[in-house]
């Protein structure tokens, strides 16, 4: 146990060396000893070491030897610096107003964009906490468009053999497992992978062993190396756990190892961390996984060689994909390899967010820098007078200079102290209403990185927009201020200054509040989109057959058991199970073939996302049906093989022609459809007997795909939805349907138990933050803007008072001089507005991949923008303005 | 020599000092002002004081070896020296003089 290093070595830097510091320290030492060496007592060390350190700091030169010239001079300029420093304390203490008004500023531009930048750095910037991340790739395999459609398990094989650039290269993907035989069923998120994905990470277990090639062998026992978490959570940080099993999804599984505490494997699709790693041996042999044309939701991650750059390790893994291609066409044609960082993965979909984010709090930041400026300014030229005092009594230029510029840093870093504690809240708020899953969420914190942020925004602010005013009076002349009267050329040089920096502020705002409009739109679009599906009164929850138990009919008889029970259940008006949900996405997507058609070549093969559901689905999800019929009672194992089309499948394949009674088979041309032998793969023709409405199927924003539906008693899926419509709140429902499943076998979980309503919001809600952060953001800027707008106006008719007052006493109306004000202060604003729609047409690539249904440089948006701000700099002019048609002219005669 | 004008902290301290004997230190000494005259003391202010005290002439100190709850770092001991005990009496004799005839006016409420 030590004290806070940190304040340690200040000691050491600051007091004398030898008994006299080492005495100090000792004292400071057994203080913190003896108030039990905490969390507070190491606060309470650091407060004395930074007391005793300023103090030692400020008297050092005083308790050496009489002070060099050298040494006074640097003690004056400091002692000046002091003096400084209370006299500007003295001087915000005096206003309070103003000094409320700069600190909430500044606390409000650096506290924002402390807590983005925040989320930037733990999520884009921080290295991943994993041993040398730099080094760590992410591989899949993509189709002709260039989506990734993951790594089939023979392609991998041919990579591993033939890849030199890697030291190793492995293949893992997430699967939801079953644990049972406990009291309940519980659903684990594991790890399947290849054995050599510890190498890759350079991570080994810190009990037991890792897995080994032996592992990846088809039908090699199962094995499972479990998390820190996992091990203290569920077995009881049990020693001796290794050489026990734990039966999942059916199978034995032993434990082998447990990893180390605190290494988390990265999150793909998992929002919470995993349980557990298991090796591929259960799986390595089936016929799933050893057909080439199988893409199983594998994909890679390798570590590369010292020396060998990512480009190059592509470039090595897509030279092997061609070569795959050639020498198997069938299933590898326009099949190629992609691969990039594994950070850069992890994060790839939440980057632009991000980014565009950080954009606008930068925005932000500088608003709030230039309504500082601006009321700096301000005082600045109110204080003319007093300033032109302390010239004329001898104060040089360059030291009023300074004392402005320590006023401007001093509030400007009470301003960011301010900043960091808003920021730690907003960074709270932000956590929290990010999307569930958000990559790397969890290494979000303020830490040292973002102080420096706040602390380099709050020098930025001071020093630079404190430099302004500062540079401005330092023009003041000794006298020409004294005489009462003008110091016209001052006062005219430092309002074009503010309306400069006004202008700026407007446009800043402008480029802000477009990008919230904007964000508005999309999520109104979003909202409205027509999703093909009734979504409001459907409760939705997954269920998984897992183990030996559940094989073909098996499974078609618990369905057959389950649907009509749930369709009993009180209020409910229908039930039914599919493989996969609407915006949910696809499961099963598959090539498929056409009969009576000229095969297309193996490239141009059509792709579908194959859905098998129960009877009733249709009627349930309240989806449209085009033509032909539904699915129902009359589909059984036996039955007819049928299938139900979307329209975009029908249009796609049989354009102008009736489908109904035309006929597909998913898979290749060449797939048998019928079995060969027991246990073979074989996909049977399909007669399409209905055409249904599509339906929004990967999110709200993707287009729909090809869709076929398959009878589920045709295809019995092992993990399916349930969907209950009712009349009644859906949610009520939850305890009932859980009832039902648990009293059919009480070894199957529920998980993903949700409202249609409550997946259609998860889907939006990348969106649905971004727009409230920009709202909020252009909220802020549009207020900031408008109190600084209403300062210069104020401001314009104080000094003018005098011209007014001539007018008006020469028989201006009110309505004139009222016209002149607004006019002057809209100007500003205008101006601003025109530069800002320049701005905001400039930045506007950068948002457009944030957008739904509206472009980035949309006319309507842009122009009702405009109009918001030009009816706030209206009223922030009218205010001042109407003040003007007060003045008395007499009044402001005699202040002459 | 006149004996040194004292500060009241300085005063405190000092007498601190001597109420702790011969084996006064840093932390008994902020310990005993926080005890006895109900005042928590910043470290920043305490040694400075002492060192202050020191260049006056009125404590002198002298180092012992520390101990492991110190991580072995030494100890500074204070004594006062005969200057200090001066200039302890002759602020003493002050204040007696300026209160002498006030305790009328000053006494604590008794009703």
């Amino acid at each position: 146990m030590t004290p806070p290093r940190p304040a340690t070595w200040l000691l050491r830097r600051v007091l004398p060396a030898g008994a006299r510091g080492d005495t100090i320290i000792g004292d400071l030492v057994e203080g913190w000893r003896e108030r039990g060496c905490t969390r507070r007592a190491a606060a309470w060390y650091s407060r004395q070491a930074l007391a005793v350190a300023l103090r030692y700091a400020w008297r050092r030169d005083r308790i050496n030897q009489p002070a060099s010239a050298a040494a006074r001079s640097t003690r004056m300029s400091f002692d000046n610096f002091l003096q400084d420093v209370r006299y500007a304390a003295r001087a915000y203490a005096k206003s309070p107003s103003f000094t409320i008004v700069v600190l909430t500023t500044l606390a409000l531009g650096i506290g924002a964009s402390t807590a983005i930048f925040s989320m930037v750095n733990g999520i884009l910037l921080q290295p991943l906490p994993l041993p040398e991340p730099h080094g760590l790739v992410y591989a899949n395999e993509v189709n002709g468009k260039g989506d990734f459609i993951s790594v089939s398990w023979p392609n991998y094989r041919d990579w591993r053999a033939r890849a030199r650039s890697f030291d190793a290269l492995a293949l893992s993907r997430d699967e939801a497992l079953t644990l049972t035989g406990g009291d309940r069923a519980q659903r684990l998120r594991a790890r399947r992978t290849t054995a050599n994905i510890f190498k890759a990470l350079r991570v080994s277990p810190a009990l037991g062993r890792a897995f080994t090639e032996a592992d990846d062998a088809p039908n090699a026992p199962a094995a499972a190396i479990v998390t820190d978490a996992f091990w203290r959570a569920q077995l009881n940080a049990d020693p001796n756990v290794l050489g026990r099993t734990l039966r999942l999804d059916g199978a034995q599984y032993t434990i082998v190892g447990v990893m180390p505490h605190g290494f988390e494997f990265p999150r793909f699709s998992f929002p919470r961390p995993h349980d557990l790693f298991v090796s591929m041996g259960p799986v390595a042999g089936t016929p799933n996984l050893t057909d080439r044309g199988n893409h199983n939701g594998f994909s890679a991650i390798a570590r590369l060689k010292d020396g060998v750059s990512l480009e190059a390790a592509a470039e090595e893994l897509r030279r092997i994909s061609k070569a795959l291609e050639q020498e198997y066409p069938n299933t590898n044609s326009a099949i190629g390899a992609k691969a990039m960082r594994l950070a850069d993965q992890l994060v790839s979909s939440i980057r632009p967010t991000l980014l565009a984010l950080l954009g606008a709090v930068g925005c932000l930041l500088l608003i709030a820098c230039v309504n500082v400026a601006n009321l700096l300014i301000a005082r600045g030229a109110s204080r003319q007078h007093e300033l032109a005092v302390r010239a004329a009594l001898g104060g040089g230029r360059l030291r009023i200079a300074n004392q402005l510029l320590v006023e401007s840093t001093l509030i400007s870093l009470a301003g960011g102290a301010l900043g960091v504690a808003v920021a730690a809240w907003l960074l709270r708020v932000l956590v929290a209403v990010a999307p569930d899953g958000t990559a790397r969420i969890n290494d979000v914190r303020l830490d040292g990185t973002a102080m420096l942020f706040a602390l380099a925004a709050s020098a930025m602010c001071g020093i630079v927009f404190g430099a302004l005013p500062a540079f401005q009076a330092s023009g003041i002349g000794g006298q020409h201020a004294l005489v009462r009267g003008r110091g016209a050329a001052f006062a005219a040089r430092s309002h074009r200054l503010r309306r400069g920096l006004m202008v700026v502020e407007t446009a800043l705002a402008l480029i802000l509040l477009t990008g919230a409009g904007l964000m508005m739109r999309t999520l109104q679009q979003l909202t409205h989109v027509d999703t093909g599906i009734r979504s409001d009164h459907l409760l939705t929850t997954r269920l998984q057959l897992a183990g030996d138990e559940y094989i073909g009919a098996r499974r078609v008889a618990f369905f057959g058991d389950l649907l009509p029970r749930l369709r009993a259940l009180p209020g409910t008006t229908n039930a039914a199970l599919a493989f996969s949900l609407p915006i949910d996405g696809s499961n099963w997507n598959s090539i498929f073939t056409v009969a009576d058609k000229p095969v297309p070549e193996r490239a141009k093969l059509p792709s579908a996302a194959f859905t098998p559901v129960s009877d009733g689905y249709f009627e349930t999800m309240g989806m449209r049906l085009v033509h032909g019929r539904r699915f129902d009672a009359t589909e059984t194992p036996d039955s007819p093989h049928t299938v139900v089309v979307n329209e975009t499948l029908a249009q796609r394949l049989w354009p102008g022609e009736d489908p109904i009674g035309k006929r597909l088979k998913q898979g290749w041309p060449e797939t048998p459809d019928h079995p060969t032998a027991p246990g073979a793969y074989f996909a049977p023709w399909r007669e399409v007997v209905g055409v249904v409405a599509d339906v929004k199927f990967n999110g709200v924003t993707s287009e729909t795909p090809l869709q076929a539906y398959l009878p589920l008693a045709q295809e019995p899926a092992r993990s399916v939805a349930i969907v209950v419509r009712t009349a009644l709140d859906p949610t009520s429902l939850v305890p009932s349907v859980e009832a039902i499943v648990r009293d059919l076998d009480r070894n199957l979980p529920l998980v993903q138990t949700r409202t249609m309503d409550q997946v259609l919001d998860t889907s939006i809600a990348r969106e649905r933050m971004s727009m409230i952060i920009f709202v909020v953001f252009a909220i802020v800027a549009l207020t900031l803007a408008s109190v600084g707008l209403y300062g210069v106006v104020a401001h314009g008719v104080t000094e003018r008072t005098h011209e007014i007052g001539v007018r008006m006493a020469l028989g201006a109306e009110a309505r004139h001089v009222l016209g002149l004000v607004v006019r002057q202060g809209l100007s500003m604003a205008i101006v601003g507005a025109v530069i800002g729609v320049a701005g905001a047409i400039a930045v506007s690539r950068w948002i457009q991949g944030l957008l739904f249904g509206v472009t980035a440089t949309d006319p309507a948006t842009l122009a009702s923008v405009v109009a918001t701000l030009l009816a706030v700099a209206a009223i922030a002019c009218y205010i001042p303005a109407w003040r003007a048609t007060r003045v008395d002219p007499t009044t402001a005669l005699r202040a002459e | 020599m006149a004996p040194a004008y004292l500060g009241e902290f300085e005063q405190l301290l000092l007498l601190a000092v001597l109420r702790l004997g011969p084996a006064a230190y840093g932390l008994d000494i902020a310990r005993e002002l926080e005890a006895r005259a109900g005042r928590t003391v910043s470290r920043g202010a305490l040694y400075t004081s002492l060192d202050r005290l020191e260049d006056k002439g009125l404590v002198r100190w002298k180092v012992v070896p520390g101990t492991p709850e110190r991580n072995n770092l030494p100890r500074r001991l204070y004594t006062v020296t005969a200057a200090g005990l001066a200039a302890l009496r002759a602020s003493r004799n002050t204040l007696r003089r300026m209160w002498r005839g006030l305790d009328d006016i000053l006494k604590e409420p008794t009703s």
